[in-house]
Parts: C-alpha cells; structure tokens; sequence
C-alpha cells in the first residue's frame, strides 16, 4: 500500500509512541484493570480475524467482524475477560507467566480532528512455569481518540503472524 | 508393541500413565486406530459447490476433501504419487484440478492423474497414470457431517457411529434441517496427548466448576452455582452420561444447553421454537437432550459441546502434542444474525483465546508432561467415578450413568481403545458385538432405579 497521506507531526508521534510504552508497561505488570480504565474507549472494537491460507487467485473477500475471529470483542466482552483475570481462580495465571512486549514501526495520520490511524508492529515473547516461551508477532491496526485523559483506543484490529497459533492459548492483551 | 492388556483396567478403572506418553502405544494408536476408524472430515457445508475443496488431517496424514461436479465427495492423500511433495498447500478453495509445485503432475478434482509436463518426450507412453492417481479414502456422511475411513473392511459410517446415532438425530436430524459447521477452522498447537482433550469432552463434567471456577464465576447464568463447587447441587438429577458400543460418549446437563453464552436470546427462542417439533418427532427422553448442554466425543479423535456448539477435531503431532482445530456448530435453518452470534460466543468461550478453553489447554499439557518422569509414568490413572451407578437403560442406548458429573464414558472411551489396539481386524472387533458391554456388571441398576422412583409418594 502506498501512502498518500502525511504521517503526524514529530510531537504527536512522539506522544502515541510514549503512550503505547505506558500501555504495554501496565500489561506487562498485570496491571490489567487500570490498563483497560486507562486506554480502552467504550466504544472499542477488539477483533483478531482469522485469516485463511488461500491461493492468490481465490477471489473471496477477507474476513469481516461477521466471520470467525480469534477475539471479537466489545467493551463489555473486553472487560470481562479482565475480571476474569482479577478473580483469583485462574489457576494457569498462578504463579503469574511473565510477559514483555517490543512495539515497534508505529506510523500515525490524523484520520479526524483528534482522532488517528496508528500501525505497529507488536513482539510478544511469554516465559511460562519454569521453561515454557512463546513468541508472537503481530501487525496492529489502531483508531485513538485524543481525550482530556489521554489516548483512548476505539478501533484495535490484531493481525497474527500465524496460520497454525503457536502457543495453548491467546488469552493475553495486545 | 505386547500387552496392551495393561494399559487399560476395565473393572479397576484405570490407565497406565503411558497412554499419554510412550512412543509405542502412540505408533499402535496410528495402526490400529486411525488407520481403521472413521475420522472427521468436515461438513457439506464447507463444500457446497462442485469443485470446493478443503485440505485436513486424518492423525498426520495430509487429506484433500473435494466436491464432484456430480455433487459427491471424494478424498485423496495429499501427496504426489511422483516424488511425494504435498500437492495443494491452501486451507480451502475451488479448483478444477490440483498442480504439484515440483514436476507439475496434474491431478482432476476427483484425485486421478490427468496431465504429466512432456509426458510424451519424457516417458515416451510407458507411464499408466491410470494407476497413479492420488490414493483414495472411503468417505460417507452422516446428516452432512462428512468422515473418512482408510479401512476397507471397517463398518459402514452409520454402524460406526452405532448407537449415537440415535442420540446425533436429536440435534443433526431434529429441526429440519439439522446442523452445519461454521469455519474458517481457528487452529493452534498444545503439547499434550490426543487423548487427554478427547477424553475431557467425553465424559468430564467434573472438572467444569474447579478448573473454570473464574470464568462460570463472569458469565453468571445456569452454571455460575458450579463455580468453585460451591453450590451443594443434587448431582444425580441434573443430568445423565452415556458411552457407546465404539467408545463414543457424552454428558448432558438438564435445560442448560446456551448456559456458556452471554448474548444468547436469538438462540433461545430458535430451541424454544423447535423443540416441539423435537418431542413430536423423537419423544420427551430425546427433548430433554435437546434442550440440555452436551460434553461429547467421537471416537476416536473429535469432540464438540452442543448448546456451547464449539466443534473441535484434535489432530495428533506425536504422543505428546496436538493440532486443535476449532469449528463452530450452528442450526442449518436459524437466521444469519443467530449463527453469527452462536459463533462468536462459542469462539469467545472454546476459542483460541477462550475464557474456558484457555483454562482447559493448561490442564491438558500439564497431565500429558508429568508422564516424562520414569516412576511417575509407572503409575496408574483412576477413572472411577460412578462405577456401580450406571447400566443399560429402558429407553437410552449403550450404557448409562446416573450423573453428568462421573467418568461412565471414560470407561467407555478406553474400554473401546483397547479394544481396537488388541484387535488384529474389524472381523474380532465385530466379534465382541454381543458382549461389549459385559464390563458393566449392574445390570438392574436402571430398572430398580426406576421402579423405587415411580413407587416415590407424588406430591
């Protein structure tokens, strides 16, 4: 894709790439109800579609928020799996897994007044129990809005590296 | 591999602990079992249109599945009869014939070898592709559910399913027109053993309240009282097991079948809607399955949830890991908006990224991987729960116990996998038709059940 469109200034860029910093830093510290207070609109869309390996010529179109996604979330869905998290009975979160992110290759347009498309490049690398480790990459596609709190995620599409997940299960936040 | 006897205790209860670990059992497993049963397939409706084709697993052998223009399926290894190179790499799609990437041998939709590049110059008319076509599998259908067999001598798909199928009316043949599969599959790995998912499914209602206690606790509902096992429920009346002749089984829980769903109303009125024309068609015993949520596996390596309808095919990569593929199960006949959303409820509760399947996937590499240890894996697995309270039933087919919470179709499950591993042929496996279910000694354990019931004071 080629584009046209002019990226953000240097200060705002630099506030979206602090602002993904903090983000991830609340992650990796099992921060998770002050992470989805802090970043997540009540508006979100948390989607991780499932893309299909299909040969070029197929002409079907991709998935859309209708089909089979990996999450597909509102923000009640979302905030759900968060106080799951926060019970106390998640016996495979306990001990806790340690887990670090790596956002990197963030690009951002102003789409509307304070609103942005923002694209990265997310690295996840979980250690688990004594010597369990996943590694993912992802491509993130998200829509910020500017608030008087900081910015709030409304649109977060997850494209995962992967046909076949390499990992027991995704349930963590990107 | 010698005395497979071992491995399995029918009147103790009990497995060896190499049954999710030794290499051998696994290589038998792959002989005797999934070279000789019928294995999920897929479903007509991931193939409608002649020429659609999926590609899939029977254990670790690649498989093309494809529509005819005559309407009928046909599945092939999806090998090169040449130099062996898989031949179509894409999940699913519509081709008029399937090129190998090496030497460009062409085979037709119906697995034959149509075209070979230069055939004349470089086989000079000594090449029969008549006799190098792609190697066929047996496929057969039940209520568009389509499996595949490599076993020529093996039952016919309807007497493989044998009595479930009774039980698989219900819900693929109760409202007109059935189910169907929802797909693209979600797929990933788990470092366990094949059997330790299949056998969850089959017969686990045990570990719903402990080893989900965080999620029943967020979704509330019919099962939020079995979060953390803290309600004191009467077991015995809120459901039932059962486990058939060729090791299939479930469990069902009374009127709880959408229990596991948040945004359920669409679905709700589509059972509340046809269960009439379930209890007309198949009577009450048949409507109270239909409205009660399933745990249930086909043997030997396919499980689904009916009412959560999450539908789960565990393909084995070795003794000790799994490809699960996960599909979702939805009424043919209910409107788009209502399978859209079973789907997502379904995917957002046994996903890849599920609120329960998450919890479950734990489990299931931890009690593959203890085995690794040489005295752990001298040791046995219990799977005793319920043993003198089940037996054959008046109205429900194979053996029946007395609890959704209980380990009848465990039994059931290994009774038959021994079964097959012992057998030289279908021929001693049809032998035993008669006498299969001679392990369960309580014979009367219905009857007199039933009898003490109707002699209750009514109120």
């Amino acid at each position: 894709m080629t584009e046209t469109r002019k990226p953000v200034g240097m200060e705002l860029h630099h506030a979206i790439v602090s602002h993904y910093s903090a983000e991830v830093r609340m992650l990796q510290n099992q921060q998770y109800r002050k992470w989805f207070d802090t970043v997540i609109a009540e508006d979100i869309h948390y989607w991780m579609p499932v893309y299909e390996q299909r040969f070029s010529r197929d002409r079907r179109p991709d998935p859309t928020p209708g089909d089979a996604a990996i999450y597909n979330d509102d923000y009640a869905e979302l905030q759900q799996r968060v106080d799951r998290l926060l019970t106390g009975q998640v016996w495979m979160e306990d001990p806790p897994s340690r887990i670090r992110y790596f956002v990197t290759n963030v690009e951002a347009f102003e789409i509307a007044p304070d609103e942005f498309e923002v694209f990265s490049n997310v690295l996840v690398h979980r250690n688990r129990r004594q010597s369990e480790v996943y590694v993912h990459t992802l491509g993130r596609e998200d829509k910020l809005r500017k608030t008087d709190s900081g910015f709030k995620v409304f649109s977060r599409k997850l494209n995962i590296d992967a046909r076949v997940v390499q990992d027991k299960n995704l349930y963590f936040f990107v | 591999m010698n005395g497979s006897s071992t491995l399995v205790d029918n009147a103790g209860a009990s497995q060896s602990r190499r049954v999710f670990w030794d290499q051998d059992v696994y290589q038998l497993e792959l002989e005797r079992i999934f070279s000789r049963c019928w294995l999920m397939l897929g479903h007509d409706s991931l193939v409608p249109k002649p020429g659609d084709f999926i590609t899939t697993y029977m254990a670790e052998d690649r498989v093309i599945l494809s529509r005819q223009s005559d309407g009928s399926l046909k599945a092939f290894i999806n090998s090169c009869t040449h130099r062996g190179n898989q031949i179509c790499h894409a999940d699913s799609g519509s081709a008029k014939a399937f090129v190998c990437n090496y030497h460009g041998w062409v085979f037709g939709q119906d697995g034959s070898l149509v075209d070979v590049p230069m055939e004349e110059r470089c086989y000079h008319s000594d090449l029969d592709k008549s006799k190098l076509g792609l190697a066929p599998i047996r496929v057969e259908t039940y209520k568009g559910f389509i499996f595949g067999c490599h076993d020529p001598e093996a039952p016919s798909l309807e007497d493989y399913l044998g009595d479930f199928c009774w039980y698989l009316d219900t819900i693929w043949g109760g409202p007109e027109g059935g189910m169907e599969l929802l797909g693209p599959p979600l797929k990933s790995t788990l470092a366990c053993n094949w059997k330790v998912p299949t056998e969850n499914f089959v017969g686990d209602g045990y570990h719903v309240g402990w080893t989900h206690a965080a999620a029943l606790q967020m979704i509330g509902g019919e099962l939020a009282g079995l979060s953390g096992n803290r309600a004191d429920m009467p077991f015995d009346d809120l459901g039932l097991q059962f486990t058939m002749r060729h090791g299939h089984g479930f469990g069902v829980i009374d009127n709880a079948a959408t229990a596991i769903h948040v945004k359920r109303d669409g679905y709700v009125n589509y059972l509340e809607e046809t269960r009439g024309e379930i209890r007309e068609k198949f009577g009450p015993e048949r409507e109270r399955l239909y409205v009660g949520h399933w745990n249930a596996s086909i043997f030997p390596n396919c499980s689904f949830l009916y009412g959560t309808n999450t539908f789960k095919i565990w393909h084995p990569r070795g003794p000790h890991e799994i490809e699960v593929w996960t599909y979702t199960m939805v009424p043919k006949n209910a409107d788009t908006e209502t399978k859209r959303s079973i789907q997502r409820e379904a995917i957002r509760s046994f996903g890849t990224a599920g609120t329960l399947e998450s919890d479950d996937g734990e489990n299931m590499s931890s009690a593959t991987y203890s085995n690794n240890g040489i005295i752990t894996r001298k040791g046995r697995m219990n799977s005793s729960m319920g043993k003198d309270r089940e037996g054959p039933h008046p109205v429900y087919p194979g053996i029946v116990g007395v609890s959704f919470i209980g380990e009848t179709s465990y039994r059931g499950f290994y009774r038959f996998w021994q079964e097959m591993l012992d057998a030289p042929d279908w021929a001693a496996i049809r032998a035993n038709d008669d006498t299969w279910d001679a392990m369960w000694t309580n014979r009367n354990f219905w009857p007199d059940r039933l009898s003490a019931k109707q002699a209750e004071p009514q109120d």
